[in-house]
C-alpha cells in the first residue's frame, strides 16, 4: 500500500543504531531505502547476544536481532567504497535518489569522493544528511560520537541515578533513538523546502545538540536561578508518592505517580484508610513530598503482598497513574500492545532458518497512509542484482566483475567469530532475569531450526 | 528574506504540558506559523510548573513554558462555549495541521472530532498525543512519564541488580513523544502533496517508550531471554569498562572506556594517556580479561580517575580517539566550548522574563536556517492580531467574547 513517503528513494550509508533507525522509519513509511554496506566489515557491530534462537548458524550475519530490527523494510546492496568501481556505482545510485544519509566521522565521505559538494554536481537538488557526534565544526568536531555517551555528555546523567549513589545509566544508548527520530524530522523539513523551491542542501547533524535540546528547562533553571540539580532516583520535583514499589513475586514492581490530591484520596481509599493515610504529614502534595521517605516506606509495606498487574488495574480503575514495571516478556504479551498490534510478525526467507519473528512497530498510526514492516531486513547483498542491474543498468558481466573486484559480495570477508554465551553463562553472569525455552510458542512465532 | 523550511504551513497547537508543545516548537523553529491555543484564564498547565524565573510561581514566569513555546503566537479560547467552538472551526479552515493532547474522545464529544474538522478542511492533518492511544484496553488509563518508563521494558532493565528499577531524572518520554509527533506530522503533510487530503495520527506516549526499548523486545523475540538490571558482580562501575560505568572524577563524574575505534586497542595506550604506565598488566590486556578482572581493575583505576578533572579527562581521551563521556551539569552545558562554537545558544527577549539565553538551533538547514523569531507568548497575547486583524472580528465582538470568557 502506498505510504506517506512512497516515491522517495533514500541511500542509507549508515551503521550502528541511530541512523539505521531513522532509515527504517522512512522505509516503513514507504520510501525506497537502499542500505549500502560493505561485506568487508563486521555487519553485526551492534550485535548484543541475540542471534535467532541463540544460534549463530551458517550465516550469523543474517541472524542478528539488533541488526534485523533496524534494517527491516530496506533493500540491501553491498559496495566497497574503498574501490573506485564501488564509488562509481554509489554515484550512479545518487543520480536517481532523493536523499543520502551517512554517519562516518567528519571528512571520511570527502576522502572517498562522496562528500556533498561532489555529489551535488551530479544531483543538484540532493538532500544529504551527515550525522556525527558533535557536528563538523567546533573544537570537538573530531571526537567520536558514540551513542551511549550522550546520556552523560548531554547532561541527563546529572539527574539520573539512585539518590544515595550518584549517576547511573538508564537504557542502553539512550539518545540514539531520539537522534534517529530527529533525523527523520530534519530530512522531511528539507524535503518540504525542496518541494517548494527545488533546492537541496547538506545537513550538518550533531547528536550532541539533539540531546541538549531536551534539557532546556534545567538549563534555564541554571541561568535564571543558579541551580544545577542532582540525581533524582525515581522521584519527581513536586509529586509524591512518585516511585517504584515491590510487589508479590520474583522481582515484580509497581510504579505509582500521584499528580494531585484527588488521586491521593483515590489511592488512600484503595489502601483502605489505615491510620497512616490520614496523618497530617500526608494531607497535601507539599507535605507528602517533604515526608516521602516515610510515605514510600508505608506504601512499600502495602504493595509487597499484592500482584503488580492486579494492583495496576485497580489503581487505574480509580484514576491513579500506576503501572506494572514490565519486563520484555510482559510487554510483548501485554493485552493492550496486542490489541493495538504494536508488534508485527515477520516471516524470514526459508534459507535463513529463522522462521518468523516479532518486531516492534511504530508508536503511531496514520489513518490514510499506513506504515508497516514492508520486508524483513535484507540478507547481505540480497538486492545487488536488482539495484545494480535493473536500476543502474549494469549488465550481468559487469556485475560479475564487481564481485570479482571485491566491490560487491554476499558473504563477509571478515565474519565475526563471536559465540554468544549460553543461557546458563548469561544467568550466572547476572545479566538475565531468566529465559523461556518455549518463547516461540509464547509469542506465536515459529522457528525453522 | 530567506524562506524557511516549513514556512508555508499554519499549525494549531491545542496541546498542553511538554510532548505536544515540544512537537509544535520543532515545527515553529523550522518556520511554520504555529498558533498556540490555550484555555482562557489558566493557560497551558506548564505555566503552573517550574522552574520559574527567580523561583517565583507566576503564569508568565515558567521557564518550562517559555522554552517550549518560543517562536509561536498565542491566543486564548474556551472550547466549551458555542462561540469558542465556532471561532475554532474558523481557525481550522485556514490551518494545515492540529496538535492536541486531550483524553481520547474529549474533542469528539464537543463536536470537534477529526471527522467534523475534516468537513471544514479536507486537507487537515490532526495528531492526537495521548498516554495510551485512541484504542485498546488501556486507552483511558492515566499516564505520565513514570508510567511510560515502567510500561516499556526500559525501566525494568535499568538500575542495580538488587535494587528497584530506575528511570531518568528528567521526563524524557515527553520530549521523545514530541519529536516523534513532529516527524509524523511532517510526513503526513508531505503525503498531502500527492494524496491531496489530510489524515489523522493516533500517537501513544507509552508506545514511544516501548519503541525506544525495542532492543529488549527483540532480544526476547529472538532468544527468549529476559534482561535484568546491571550485572550483580562488582559495583557495576568499571565492570565491562567498555560499556557501563559512570565513576567519580575530581570535580564530578566521567564515563571512562578503553574503546578506541574498532576493534579496541591495547590497554598500554590507555595507560600511557593516563600517564600511568605502571598499571599495565597482562590481566587487563583485552576487553575479555578486563571483564574477568573487573574488581581488580576497579581497585587500580578508580583512584587514578578520581584525580582527573572531568573535562580534562574527557578532552584528553576524546582528542586521542578514545571513547569517553563526561557528566555535564547545566552550568557545564552553558559554558560548553563546542556549543558556543556552533552558536547553539541564542538570546531571547521576553516582556516579563527579560533577556535570557536559550538553547536554539538544533540542526542547521543552510538554505533555510533555524531562526529565533518570537519569545513564548503571554497568555492571549495575539488575540487581537489573530481574531481581529486576521479573522475580522470587531473590537466590540472581541470585548463581548472576553466578557463571556470565550477568549
Amino acid at each position: 500500500m502506498r505510504g506517506a513517503l512512497s516515491g522517495l528513494r533514500v541511500i542509507d550509508s549508515t551503521t550502528m543504531v541511530a541512523m539505521p533507525t531513522a532509515m527504517h522509519i522512512m522505509a516503513d513509511m514507504g520510501a525506497e531505502v537502499i542500505k549500502v554496506e560493505t561485506h568487508t566489515l563486521f555487519r553485526t557491530e551492534a550485535a548484543r547476544l541475540m542471534y535467532a534462537d541463540n544460534v549463530p548458524g551458517d550465516q550469523p550475519w543474517n541472524r542478528d536481532g539488533a541488526f534485523n530490527t533496524v534494517q527491516r523494510s530496506k533493500l540491501g546492496l553491498t559496495l566497497n567504497l574503498k574501490i573506485k568501481e564501488g564509488v562509481e556505482a554509489f554515484k550512479d545510485l545518487v543520480r536517481v535518489s532523493d536523499v543520502v544519509v551517512e554517519n562516518n566521522r567528519a571528512g571520511t565521505m570527502e576522502r572517498l569522493g562522496l562528500g556533498y559538494e561532489e555529489l551535488k554536481k551530479i544531483k543538484p537538488d540532493l538532500i544529504y544528511l551527515s550525522n556525527t557526534g558533535f557536528g563538523h565544526t567546533g573544537p570537538w568536531s573530531s571526537y567520536a560520537g558514540i551513542g551511549r555517551m550522550f546520556e552523560l555528555t548531554c547532561g541527563l546523567s546529572n539527574f539520573t541515578g539512585y539518590i544515595d549513589e550518584g549517576p547511573r545509566r538508564v537504557g542502553k544508548a539512550f539518545f540514539d533513538l531520539h537522534v534517529g527520530w530527529t533525523a527523520v524530522f530534519a530530512i522531511l523539513a528539507a524535503l518540504h523546502y525542496r518541494q517548494r523551491t527545488g533546492i537541496g542542501q547538506w545537513i550538518d547533524f550533531a547528536m550532541y545538540q539533539v540531546g541538549v535540546s531536551t534539557m532546556g528547562d534545567v538549563i534555564l533553571d541554571f541561568i535564571a536561578n543558579g541551580r544545577n540539580g542532582s540525581v533524582m532516583g525515581n522521584r519527581h520535583p513536586y509529586m509524591a508518592p512518585h516511585g517504584v514499589y515491590p510487589c508479590k513475586g520474583n522481582d515484580r514492581w509497581i510504579a505509582i505517580a500521584v499528580e494531585n490530591d484527588k488521586q491521593w484520596l483515590a489511592l488512600s481509599k484503595i489502601i483502605g484508610q489505615q491510620d497512616w493515610t490520614n496523618r497530617i504529614e500526608f494531607t497535601s502534595m507539599d507535605s507528602r513530598w517533604r515526608n516521602q521517605d516515610e510515605l514510600d516506606h508505608y506504601i512499600s509495606k502495602w504493595t509487597k503482598s499484592l500482584s503488580d498487574v492486579v494492583l495496576m488495574k485497580i489503581l487505574q480503575g480509580q484514576g491513579v497513574p500506576a503501572a506494572s514495571v514490565m519486563n520484555s516478556r510482559d510487554i510483548l504479551t501485554d493485552p493492550h500492545m496486542r490489541a493495538r498490534g504494536f508488534y508485527e510478525m515477520i516471516k524470514h526467507a526459508p534459507e535463513t532458518g529463522m522462521g518468523s519473528k516479532l518486531y516492534y512497530g511504530r508508536p503511531w498510526k496514520m489513518s490514510k497512509t499506513p506504515s508497516y514492516v514492508r520486508s524483513p531486513a535484507p540478507k547481505l547483498g540480497e538486492h545487488n542484482e536488482l539495484i545494480l542491474g535493473d536500476l543502474l543498468g549494469r549488465t550481468a558481466n559487469q556485475i560479475a566483475d564487481l564481485y570479482e573486484l571485491g566491490v560487491a559480495g554476499i558473504s563477509p570477508t571478515n565474519p565475526s567469530m563471536y559465540k554468544p554465551p549460553t543461557y546458563e553463562e548469561q544467568l550466572n553472569d547476572g545479566t538475565l532475569e531468566g529465559y523461556d525455552e518455549n518463547f516461540n510458542e509464547i509469542l506465536g512465532s515459529e522457528s525453522n531450526d | 528574506m530567506i524562506e524557511s523550511a516549513l514556512g508555508s504551513f499554519r499549525i494549531l497547537d491545542l496541546s498542553s504540558y511538554i510532548a505536544g508543545p515540544y512537537c509544535a516548537k520543532m515545527l515553529a523553529d523550522y518556520g511554520a506559523d504555529v498558533i498556540k491555543i490555550e484555555p482562557t484564564g489558566t493557560g497551558d498547565v506548564s505555566r503552573q510548573i517550574g522552574p520559574f524565573l527567580n523561583d517565583e510561581p507566576h503564569i508568565e514566569k515558567s521557564l518550562l513554558y517559555f522554552y517550549l513555546n518560543c517562536n509561536k503566537r498565542g491566543i486564548s479560547l474556551n472550547l466549551e462555549t458555542d462561540d469558542g467552538r465556532n471561532m475554532f472551526l474558523d481557525l481550522i479552515k485556514t490551518s494545515d495541521a492540529l496538535i492536541e493532547s486531550f483524553p481520547p474522545g474529549y474533542l469528539r464529544d464537543l463536536g470537534l472530532g477529526y471527522k467534523e474538522l475534516q468537513k471544514c478542511n479536507p486537507g487537515l492533518v490532526m495528531a492526537s498525543i495521548t498516554p495510551f492511544g485512541q484504542t485498546g484496553p488501556y486507552r483511558d488509563y492515566a499516564g505520565n512519564d513514570l508510567v511510560y518508563y515502567a510500561m516499556s521494558g526500559m525501566m525494568y532493565a535499568s538500575g542495580a541488580y538488587d535494587r528497584e528499577p530506575l528511570k531518568h531524572g528528567h521526563p524524557q518520554s515527553y520530549y521523545m513523544g514530541g519529536m516523534i509527533a513532529a516527524y509524523t506530522i511532517s510526513a503526513a503533510l508531505f503525503a498531502r502533496s500527492w494524496s491531496e487530503e489530510g489524515q489523522y495520527i493516533d500517537l501513544s506516549l507509552q508506545e514511544c517508550m516501548a519503541a525506544h526499548h525495542h532492543e529488549g523486545a527483540t532480544r526476547y523475540a529472538y532468544t527468549g531471554t529476559i534482561e535484568r538490571r546491571a550485572p550483580k558482580i562488582g559495583s557495576g562501575s568499571t565492570k565491562g569498562i567498555g560499556f557501563e560505568g559512570i565513576v567519580p572524577a575530581k570535580d564530578g563524574f566521567i564515563g571512562p572506556t578503553t574503546q578506541k575505534g574498532r576493534p579496541a586497542v591495547s590497554f598500554v595506550e590507555y595507560a600511557e594517556l593516563l600517564g600511568r604506565t605502571d598499571i599495565v598488566d597482562p590481566k587487563f590486556e583485552t576487553r575479555e580479561l578486563r571483564n574477568q578482572n573487573a574488581l581488580e581493575l576497579d581497585d587500580v583505576l578508580l583512584p587514578i580517575l578520581k584525580s582527573w578533572g572531568k573535562l580534562d579527562y574527557f578532552n584528553t581521551m576524546m582528542s586521542e580517539g578514545f571513547v569517553a563521556g563526561v557528566v555535564q551539569t547545566p552550568e557545564d552545558l552553558i559554558r560548553c566550548v563546542q556549543l558556543q562554537a556552533r552558536n547553539f545558544y541564542t538570546k531571547a527577549s521576553h516582556p516579563i522574563i527579560g533577556e535570557i539565553k536559550i538553547p536554539g538551533e538544533m540542526f542547521r538547514l543552510p538554505e533555510c536556517p533555524w531562526a529565533f523569531r518570537l519569545p513564548a507568548p503571554l497568555l492571549g497575547q495575539h488575540n487581537q492580531d489573530i481574531y481581529g486583524k486576521e479573522m475580522g472580528y470587531t473590537d466590540a465582538q472581541l470585548d463581548l467574547f472576553k466578557g463571556l470568557h470565550v477568549i
